[in-house]
This record gives C-alpha cells, sequence and structure tokens, in this order.
C-alpha cells in the first residue's frame, strides 16, 4: 500500500485524511437492528475488504453509502467534510458508484449507452453517439480492456464483460470511491484474474475500492485492509488483509472457531457397479467422447475453466441437451436421450450452476420448491395431499438443517447456502440415486460452506452417487474421491483426488487450453 | 421434443379444421340484393361506359354491410358502369389514400361515404377540383365543394319518427304525462347517435314528455343484451322503449324475453329483417327506418353525373345537390311494404 | 421453526418478506381482502343510491349473469397469465366459436339431435384455437403476444366469414330453454360460472396441475430442471382457455340469444384487467381465482350502480377509471399491511 501511494496521479490534500470515514452508523428495519454502531475508514487508493456472513449488515451498509437507505443514526465524513447522502444521485455527485451483484445494466443498449445511462452526453436533446462512444472506449481502455468495443450491445457480453462496463459507468461519473459487491461470484478464475488487474489498476490511480467477497483466498489477494461485519457489528476493522490468519477471520465472522476445511475422504474409495455410467457422449462445438463412471457412494469432481464444457457435460447426463452420440446409463439402465423426464424418472438429480434462475421458482415456499420434483408422489387423482406434502417438506427441512425451518416461507429470503440446501432437499426427497453439482458453493458464505461440503459427503455415504462441478480447483480436490479434469471439451485426466494437487490440474486444465 | 412431431400436430390440426370449416359452413345465408320496387325510367338505358369508384368504412356487420353489399349489388345493374372498388377501412388515412389513388386512376365518379367527413373533405375536395363528380354518402362533408350531391339518412329525422311514434301511443293509449319512456342509444361517441338522441327528445317535448331513463350500447349484440338487462332492473315499469338500432336490437329483445318483460311498447331503429319479421309476429310495435340503400342510391346517382344526366322524374336536367332521405315508421300496417328493404343484421 | 428468530433477523435486507399464512399451505383470500372491501364499499353506494331496486333478488341475478359470461374467461385467463402467459385472442375465439355453433348447420343438427351438439361445436372450436394457441406458443417458440394477436385478427376474421357478417338467431329452443332456465331460482348461467369458479379454485390450488402452473409461471427454467413438461403444460394452458372460452360463447348465445362476429368485443382487455387487477401477476408464478371473480363481479356491480341511477355514459366511463384505481390501492395497501404484521 505504501508503495502505491508513489504512483498517485493526485494525492490528497492530507494523506492522513481517510477518504470515508463513517462512524456509529445505525439503521433501523421495523424489529431488526440491521446496524448496529458501525465504524470503517477507507483511504484513497485503498482496497478495502468487507467481511462478513449473510446477513451481518455488509447490503445494508452498502446502500447506506450509496444513498439507497437513510441511517437512523451516525456520521459519514467524506474527504474530510460532515456529509449527507440522501438519494443515489447525491452518492455520484459525491464520488461514490457502487456496482451491485445483480449488475444493474440495460441488456439492450449499447457498451456506452449504458456507461451514460442518467448523463447522456447530448447537445439540445440529441444523445452525441460519436462522442460517447469515443469517451466510452477511453474508459474501457483505463480499465484495462480496450477490446471491448462501446458499440456493443451489452446484452452479448460475459458476465466478466459487463462488470468491466459497470466499472466504466462508475469511473464515468468521477467516482473516487468504488463499492463492488460480490464481484467475483459470476466469474471464472482467469476472469477474476482480469479484474484484479483492473481493480489494482485503479487503487494505482487513487480511487478508493469497497470489496465484498466470501473468498477469503482473494481477499488475502487484492485487499489492503479488512472489514469484518457480524450481527450489525462490526467485529474488527483495518485489519492487514495480507498477514491477519485465516482462522482469525473466521472467527471473527461466525464468533466461533471453526476449521475451514472438508469432510474426511473414506479410507477405502468406493467401488463396485457403476450407478452412473457416461459412454462416449459427445455434442459437437461442446465436449466429445466423454466417457467415465461413478459408483455408489463415490464423488467424483470435474475441474475446468468455464467453457470447457464442464457444465454443458453435466446438462446433457441430465437430458437438457441432447448428446449427439454415446449412452448415459444408470443403474445399469440406459436413459433416453435429451429428455430431463426420463432422467428424474431414473432417479438423478441436478443442482444447476444460477440457483436463482434455474433451479428455484423464487416467489414459491421453501416446502413448495422442495417438493416440485416430486408432487405426483403427494397426489392421487391429480390433487395434492396437503398433509403429506407438509410433512416431507418438513422432514427435509429438518434433516437439512435448513435456516430458518420454516417451510412456508418464501425461498426468495433465504441465504445462498440455505437456498442450495433446498435444492439438495428437492433431490433427497425424490430418492434420486445420481446427483450432478454444478458449483455448489457459489454464493454460498464462508461459514455455510463447510456445512454443504459435509452434506455433500453425507448423501454420498447415503449411497448417492455425486457429480461435482466447481470452478474453484482446491474444492473440486477437497470434495472428491476422484478428479475428472476437462479442457476444451475432452477429458484430459481421470485419477484419485488424494494423489493430485492444485497446481497440477491447473496446470492441465491451462496447457489443454493453449493446445488445442 | 422434436420439430417433426410439431409440424404433424400442426397438420392435423389444419386439416381438422378445414374439414369441420367444410362441413358447417352456412348454406342459407345470402345477401340481400333484390332491393324493392324500382321505377323504371328512360335512365335505366345502357348509356356511356363509365368506372365509379366506391369507397366505405370497413363493414363489420349489419347496417353497413347492407350498405356495401347493396351499392355492389346495384352497379352490377348497369352493364355501363365499372365498379372499382376501395377494400372497407376504419382508418381516415386510408380512406384518403384510396381515394388520391381514384383520383390518378382518373375514374370517372366518386361514390364516398366517410369514415369521417371532415378528415376526408380535403381529398374530396381535391377530386371535385380534378373534375370527378364525388357522391357524398351518409356523413357530410365540413365544405359545399367537397360534394356535387349529398345523399343523407336522417339520424336527427330518425329521432323526431321515434318521438313523434312515441307521443301517439302515449296518446292513444292514455298513458298520461308521466308515462315512464326509455332509450337505448347505439354508441355514445359518434355524433350520429347524438343526432338520434337530439331528436327524440325535441319530438317528446312536443307532447310534454321527456327521456326518463336512458342507456347507451354499442351497436352489438352482446352489448345491447347487457344494458338492456340492467335498464330493466333499474325501472321496475316501462311504457316505452327507443332502442336506435336492430343490430343491437337482437341482444335487446333477448334481455326483454330473459326477464319475461313485455309491458311496454318497443321501438327500433334502422329498420333490420328481423325487426321487420318480430312486427309481423307482434313482438315489436315499429322500428324507424334509416334505409342502408344511401350507397346504392349514390351509385346510380355517380352514374348519371359522369353520364351527364339528370333525374328523369324531375323536371331539372341536373341532378340535386342534395338528397334526404325520409325516415319513415315501419309498423303492423305498413310493415309488408318496407320488408324487401330491410336488411338481414 | 421455533427457533429462528434471531436468524429471521440476520435478515433485514429481505423487507419484502410475504407472511407465513399467504405461502404454502392456506388460501389467497387474505390477499384478497382490498378487494372484498371495494366491492362492499361499492354494494353500500347501490343500497345508498338505489336501494330495494338494487338490493332485490332479480338485479342481483341480474349482475351475476352478466358477469358470468366475462367471469369464465378471466377464470381460463387466470391460468394462462399466471403460467407465465398473455392471450388476447379471447373476445375473437368467443365470436368465432359462438358463430360457429350457431350455423343453419349447426342449429339443424341440433335440432335433428340434441342441442349438446352446439355446445360440443363452441367446445372444440374454442378447445382448437387454444390448442393452435398453444403449439405456436411452445413448440414453436414464438412470442404469446404475436401468436394470439394473429389468432384475434384470424378468429374474428373466419367468424365474419363463417358469418357471412349476420347474426345467426338460436333457434334451438331446447338450447334456450336449457341455458335460460333457472335452478332453485337461480338462472342455469350463475350456476355455470360458480361451478367453473369452484372447479377453477381447486384446479390452481390443490391439483399438480396448478402447482405446476405456479412453477411453470414463476420459473419456467427450474420447472424444467425438475422435470417438469414445459412446452406440454403451456399449451395444455391455453387450451384450457380456449375451452373457457367456447363455453363462454355457449353463455353467451344462450343469453343473447344469437351467435355473431361481434361477439366478445374488448374481452381480452376486460379478462386480463380483471385478472391483474384481481392480484395475479402479471408476470407470471402467482394467481388467485378468488381475486378474479372479485374482480369481474366489481366492474359489473359498477355498471350496474351506474345505470340504476341513470348517469350518463362519459360519467360512467370517468368513474371506472377512478375505482380501477382506487380498489387496486387498496387491495394493495391492505395486502402490504398484512404483510407487515
Amino acid at each position: 500500500m505504501e508503495t502505491s501511494t508513489e504512483t498517485r496521479l493526485t494525492p490528497e490534500p492530507d494523506a492522513t485524511e481517510p477518504l470515508l470515514r463513517m462512524r456509529g452508523i445505525v439503521k433501523r428495519f421495523p424489529g431488526v437492528r440491521a446496524l448496529d454502531g458501525i465504524d470503517i475508514e477507507v483511504r484513497a487508493g485503498d482496497v478495502h475488504c468487507l467481511l462478513g456472513q449473510n446477513g451481518a449488515g455488509k447490503s445494508t451498509l452498502i446502500k447506506v453509502l450509496s444513498g439507497a437507505h437513510q441511517p437512523d443514526d451516525g456520521t459519514i465524513d467524506w474527504q474530510g467534510e460532515r456529509i449527507r447522502i440522501i438519494d443515489p444521485q447525491a452518492a455520484l455527485d459525491h464520488g461514490i458508484a457502487t456496482i451491485y451483484q445483480e449488475l444493474d445494466l440495460v441488456d439492450g443498449l449499447t457498451v456506452a449507452e449504458n456507461i451514460y445511462l442518467g448523463h447522456e452526453r447530448a447537445r439540445w436533446g440529441v444523445v452525441a453517439r460519436a462522442d460517447a462512444n469515443r469517451s466510452a472506449a477511453g474508459l474501457l481502455r483505463r480499465l484495462g480492456h480496450p477490446e471491448i468495443a462501446p458499440a456493443t450491445e451489452v446484452g452479448r457480453l460475459s458476465s466478466a464483460g459487463k462488470q468491466i462496463v459497470s466499472m466504466a459507468r462508475a469511473l464515468s461519473h468521477e467516482a473516487k470511491l468504488i463499492v463492488m459487491d460480490e464481484p467475483s461470484a459470476v466469474l471464472d478464475q482467469h476472469e477474476v484474474r482480469r479484474l484484479f488487474g483492473v481493480i489494482r489498476e485503479l487503487a494505482a490511480q487513487g480511487v478508493g475500492i469497497v470489496y465484498i467477497s466470501h473468498r477469503l483466498e482473494e481477499i488475502r489477494e487484492i485487499g489492503d485492509r479488512v472489514t469484518v461485519l457480524k450481527d450489525g457489528h462490526t467485529a474488527a476493522t483495518g485489519l492487514a488483509a495480507a498477514t491477519t490468519p485465516t482462522s482469525e477471520i473466521i472467527r471473527l465472522m461466525t464468533g466461533r472457531a471453526i476449521e475451514y476445511a472438508f469432510p474426511d475422504r473414506p479410507a477405502t474409495p468406493p467401488s463396485g457397479e457403476p450407478m452412473l455410467a457416461v459412454s462416449g457422449v459427445s455434442r459437437p462445438g461442446e465436449f466429445r467422447d466423454v466417457t467415465f463412471s461413478v459408483a455408489a457412494g463415490e464423488v467424483v469432481g470435474l475441474a475446468g475453466l468455464v467453457g470447457s464444457g464442464r457444465s454443458e457435460i453435466l446438462e446433457t447426463i441430465y437430458g437438457a441437451r441432447r448428446s449427439k452420440a454415446g449412452s448415459v446409463t444408470v443403474g445399469g439402465r440406459r436413459l433416453r436421450a435429451g429428455s430431463v423426464g426420463a432422467a428424474v424418472a431414473a432417479g438423478v438429480g441436478l443442482c444447476p450452476e444460477e440457483r436463482k434462475s434455474q433451479a428455484l421458482v423464487l416467489g414459491e415456499s421453501v416446502g413448495r420448491n422442495i417438493t416440485l420434483a416430486s408432487l405426483t408422489r403427494f397426489a392421487r387423482g391429480g390433487f395434492v395431499n396437503r398433509r403429506d406434502e407438509r410433512r416431507a417438506a418438513d422432514e427435509q427441512v429438518a434433516a437439512l438443517d435448513v435456516r430458518p425451518s420454516d417451510v412456508e416461507r418464501h425461498v426468495r429470503t433465504l441465504s445462498g447456502g440455505n437456498q442450495q440446501k433446498v435444492v439438495l432437499a428437492r433431490w433427497l426427497l425424490h430418492d434420486c440415486r445420481v446427483l450432478l453439482l454444478d458449483e455448489p458453493t457459489r454464493g454460498v458464505d464462508v461459514g455455510a460452506r463447510s456445512e454443504i461440503y459435509t452434506l455433500i459427503r453425507d448423501l454420498a455415504e447415503s449411497g448417492i452417487a455425486v457429480v461435482v462441478v466447481s470452478s474453484e480447483i482446491e474444492e473440486v480436490i477437497g470434495l472428491s474421491d476422484r478428479v475428472l479434469v476437462v479442457s476444451d471439451g475432452a477429458i484430459v485426466h481421470d485419477g484419485p483426488a488424494a494423489e493430485i494437487d492444485e497446481h497440477a490440474v491447473l496446470d492441465m486444465v491451462m496447457e489443454g487450453k493453449t493446445a488445442a | 421434443m422434436s420439430r417433426s412431431r410439431f409440424l404433424r400436430t400442426i397438420g392435423v390440426v389444419a386439416a381438422v379444421a378445414a374439414f369441420a370449416a367444410a362441413c358447417t359452413s352456412n348454406e342459407a345465408a345470402s345477401v340481400q340484393t333484390n332491393l324493392g320496387p324500382r321505377a323504371v325510367s328512360s335512365n335505366d338505358e345502357p348509356g356511356k361506359e363509365v368506372v365509379i369508384g366506391f369507397s366505405g368504412p370497413e363493414a363489420d356487420h349489419g347496417w353497413l354491410a347492407a350498405i356495401n353489399s347493396t351499392a355492389i349489388a346495384e352497379a352490377k345493374r348497369y352493364s355501363d358502369v365499372t365498379l372499382r372498388l376501395a377494400e372497407g377501412t376504419n382508418d381516415p388515412s386510408l380512406q384518403i389514400s384510396h381515394i388520391e389513388s381514384f383520383i390518378n386512376q382518373g375514374v370517372d365518379a366518386i361514390v364516398l361515404l366517410p369514415t369521417d367527413g371532415a378528415a376526408l373533405t380535403e381529398v374530396a375536395t381535391k377530386a371535385m377540383e380534378a373534375g370527378i363528380p364525388v357522391v357524398n354518402v351518409d356523413r357530410e362533408f365540413t365544405s359545399e365543394f367537397a360534394a356535387r350531391t349529398t345523399i343523407l339518412g336522417d339520424n336527427y329525422g330518425m329521432g323526431i319518427s321515434a318521438g313523434t311514434y312515441a307521443c301517439k301511443l302515449v296518446e292513444e293509449h292514455n298513458l298520461g304525462p308521466d308515462a315512464v319512456i326509455a332509450e337505448i342509444a347505439g354508441l355514445d361517441s359518434l355524433p350520429l347517435t347524438q343526432d338520434r338522441s337530439d331528436g327524440f327528445k325535441d319530438a317528446l317535448r312536443e307532447c310534454g314528455q321527456k327521456v326518463d331513463h336512458r342507456v347507451a350500447a354499442e351497436f352489438t349484440v352482446e352489448s345491447g343484451e347487457a344494458e338492456a338487462s340492467n335498464l330493466l332492473q333499474a325501472v321496475p315499469k316501462i311504457d316505452i322503449i327507443w332502442n336506435h338500432d336492430d343490430d343491437q336490437g337482437v341482444g335487446v329483445k333477448a334481455a326483454f324475453d330473459n326477464a319475461d318483460r313485455n309491458e311496454f311498447f318497443f321501438i327500433g331503429g334502422a329498420g333490420s329483417a328481423n325487426a321487420m319479421r318480430w312486427i309481423q309476429d307482434g313482438e315489436m310495435e315499429a322500428t324507424v327506418l334509416y334505409p342502408p340503400t344511401q350507397a346504392a342510391d349514390g351509385i346510380r346517382l355517380a352514374r348519371l353525373l359522369a353520364q351527364g344526366k339528370g333525374m328523369s322524374d324531375l323536371v331539372q336536367v341536373e341532378v340535386p345537390r342534395r338528397i334526404v332521405l325520409n325516415a319513415p315508421v315501419v309498423t303492423k300496417e305498413n310493415v309488408d311494404k318496407y320488408l324487401p328493404l330491410g336488411f338481414e343484421s | 421453526m421455533k427457533t429462528d428468530i434471531a436468524v429471521a433477523s440476520e435478515q433485514p435486507d429481505t423487507g419484502r418478506r410475504q407472511p407465513g399464512f399467504a405461502a404454502l399451505f392456506s388460501g389467497p383470500a387474505g390477499r384478497s381482502l382490498g378487494l372484498v372491501i371495494a366491492l362492499v364499499l361499492l354494494c353500500v353506494v347501490g343500497v345508498i343510491t338505489s336501494g330495494s331496486l338494487f338490493m332485490s333478488f332479480d338485479n342481483v341475478m341480474t349482475i351475476l349473469r352478466l358477469a358470468s359470461v366475462i367471469g369464465v374467461v378471466s377464470i381460463g385467463m387466470t391460468f394462462v397469465i399466471t403460467g407465465g402467459g398473455i392471450d388476447l385472442s379471447v373476445g375473437a375465439i368467443v365470436a368465432l366459436a359462438s358463430v360457429w355453433a350457431s350455423t343453419l348447420a349447426t342449429q339443424t343438427l341440433a335440432t335433428d339431435t340434441h342441442w349438446i351438439v352446439m355446445v360440443t361445436t363452441a367446445l372444440l372450436v374454442g378447445g382448437g384455437c387454444g390448442l393452435i394457441n398453444g403449439l405456436l406458443i411452445a413448440y414453436g417458440r414464438m412470442a404469446a403476444f404475436i401468436v394470439t394477436l394473429a389468432m384475434l385478427a384470424g378468429a374474428r376474421g373466419l367468424a365474419e366469414i363463417i358469418a357471412q357478417k349476420q347474426t345467426q338467431v338460436v333457434t334451438v329452443d331446447a338450447f334456450v330453454d336449457f341455458f335460460g332456465a333457472d335452478v332453485l331460482g337461480i338462472p342455469v348461467l350463475v350456476v355455470i360460472f360458480a361451478l367453473v369458479s369452484i372447479a377453477g379454485w381447486v384446479l390452481l390450488n390443490r391439483t399438480t396441475f396448478g402447482r405446476r402452473t405456479l412453477a411453470v409461471g414463476g420459473n419456467p427454467e427450474a420447472a424444467r430442471l425438475a422435470g417438469i413438461k414445459v412446452k406440454r403444460h403451456t399449451t395444455l394452458l391455453y387450451v384450457l382457455l380456449g375451452l373457457a372460452c367456447g363455453l363462454a360463447a355457449v353463455m353467451l348465445l344462450a343469453r343473447t340469444t344469437a351467435g355473431t362476429s361481434t361477439h366478445g368485443l374488448l374481452y381480452e382487455l376486460d379478462a386480463i384487467a380483471a385478472v391483474v387487477i384481481g392480484g395475479t401477476l402479471l408476470s407470471g408464478g402467482r394467481g388467485t381465482i378468488v381475486g378474479t371473480v372479485l374482480g369481474v363481479l366489481i366492474f359489473t356491480t359498477l355498471t350496474n350502480v351506474f345505470t340504476l341511477n341513470n348517469l350518463d355514459t362519459s360519467t360512467q366511463a370517468v368513474a371506472k377509471g377512478v375505482i380501477i384505481v382506487v380498489a387496486v390501492l387498496l387491495q394493495q395497501r391492505v395486502a402490504a399491511r398484512n404483510g407487515s404484521t
């Protein structure tokens, strides 16, 4: 941090005065004190990481900072001046820009139009397109992404590209402070690296960054200082990101000491007749000749970059995509290709990558989401027996320790980890024999991750064949009995997880990429 | 789901639909073309070949459909008339473009029933200036110079006829000054509806009566039924009901039958064949005629104008500038005479 | 369930939490409280201004009879909208079914055999149109808005062709007698409306079909990945609505004793309005039959009260606009209050 000060283009008038100082921020909602005295200081050129479990108050704090919420108590000093942020426009006027997790971009507009949305470059009401495109290109260059054309429609960009556009929009407001809410949640490792490059660049230019993430390893890499929130309080602030031990941070977040660890593998790996056998399955342009099998009770991990075909393989096994060759058998019986119904009937369950858009009916209750795939079991002549349905849902909620344990609660209000448990519960209720998990811990906070890991291992031990896909190589290795490495649509490695480490996998992943 | 299976399904559906349509087509319904008494005159002799352009509103039903079909039938009667038919429309700007293309084609005369009199005035004036006589039917232009001849049904006159007949009923049946008179109007936003209502009101005033209850339907059977049902609930005892339009009258009558109400005299409007049959059967007291033959008359006059002839029954050698058709009351006594004029609604 | 207060309080960002009772295992009646209040207010106005006239049995039956046709269509529409779709062609389908069921050929056949022929014809035509809509939307992957807009034009045009733009009076006396009759003093049309409402409620709230409708409307991708046949289900929803339109056509034939291509004008707007005012989400995933029925009743009662008071049509139009907004506001306020306590 000290070294970056020297490269700053515009040093702050008083180097000791922080860019932002929030003191004793309180925010009450009916019946809840969401924020109960938050203190935080952010310096110009600093990447300040905000950590906390779901519900700790991170989102509320961001909303106070962006002007979406008004604090009930406390003070905000901005560049040494006492200010009130009365609405989002006021925040932008001060130079505080927020990039939300659900990116607020308009897909149908171009990159430049999105960047200048709300403060269009216009003369006499006519948008000056060329001018806007030119300055947008400048901003994108500053972010190290000159390859994004300002005239491209935003809907055609990847998640990573959209993130960059959001940051360019923040810069277009001449932001001195950029708040980023879990920017890495939708990116793969490669994209995260590039994002970090951008963040470092911005920090070097004297912009303050508030960075929110669940991933401790990221914070180590990009952060300067750390503030940990717990239950609306500041548990600790100003910790050095590089040197504070992980166990200490987890203790601060959870209030208890837990091991961020994977459950033990069984000493002798499960073997016997394969429960799931995939043979020579191909989809031109996505993956080819994929062959592997999973025994009952075994956890097989699929490692690979986004775009390597790993998610497509899962969806093809599930019948959501139709394979052009090969076969999938479950318990010795071949599945009809391209039929989700056949897969579900054979006892295959999928927890898809995008939990909210692909797995959950957000407007419905926990209970109804759990019973969605097994409705016919509770129905006689098309009529649902609601007492049986409720009992079954209650049992699953209790078994998986979904919190809050209220089956009538809307699933939308649950944390990421508990939503994931609801999706798992759906397939447990269905008595599935093969469980396909795509990014099972995405958007799940640190405390809840271990729980999900333990749950997955318990499921395997109950005799289910499990396939896990994850962007986090550490997770694939830690969780699985056997690891498959997918690179450029082909399986390039199949071996016991105990005999391989992160670097070896990373090498294979990257190598295959370049070899292609 | 495979594409071929989808296409096959579509094919089967289409085939079934076509078969069913063939089975249930409406054989009996036919457009009424014989238009009653015809005066035979020397003008019927074939003369110079003329091209007449005809444009009217989109005829979705009843009276307007009859307007169109009678006009076409009339043109067919003359071997010397070629009819250019513009597609019916309810969009004034589209109708303007129809008239413009008539001008460009250089037709000999134009018969125009405007969707909106004011909106079509300018293009009609243009046609006149180009030397093409325009016969304006039913809805009047705003300028004298836009038409050579104007043929109007008499909406105000309809109201007067209906009101006068109502007054006569009050007197004949001793209904007294407190007679309950109700009105079921047509689409209230149209000027013609206002004209009819004004005429009715004015005529009733002559005999010291007024409209006690008024509802407005939308010229459709369904709206007629709905409005009449509510009206019957609102007024437990009615002496006279005037319904502006016999198209919606089918629904109005259904509502009466449904509620088992017939204590009143039921007067209709426009003069559909249905209404005339009810009059014959004694289920309706009377209906006020609004002839659907205006456009047919317009075709005849346009032919005469294009051939440079006058009306043979008039001494004057030129076609008159303005003809307002009478709005007679059809009752049981004279229904046989008018039945051929009745249009199938 | 008892120990989750602390956890719940950790989630201040989910202020839009729905009350538990309205979610899984209870009916939607609580959510419709605002509409009930609006309807009651309307009735109070009717009683004050028209007294016994409004309260009379005959008048109440008149309101219900007028509500019955659009009511049946609206209940079908509730399913389509809840399932994430929209149908602009309902009015045109009603017109086509009414015309087809009252052609001379159909009526002659009905006179020779049984009036049920007319009913079957109307239902087949309605269901067939719905099937075409559904297939094109689900399997042809076209936007529901466009497909049903095309059906709106096509079906009404076909109705005009078949009827040759004429009103086809129903001459099958047995048909008119059956549907014009009373059951214990209640008109048959009202009985049909009541039965359809009950059946609709049961279907939406108590069956796997209804549950799947909610899932398909709420998140079609999640429904598909949970093993639900989304395309087939979507098609069935449009067929269901088509059948409702066919039934409505039969009822309209009975009410007006005539079939015509002008039947069902603007039904699409009336039905969508009733459904949305009732509280069904236009984007799908949440639907309420009770709300829809209340929405229809509010509209019909409104017109009745106006007519009883001899108000002119322009005043009616203005008042209608105001009352729609008031009804929806009331409904939202009451729902919000329920939600916060």
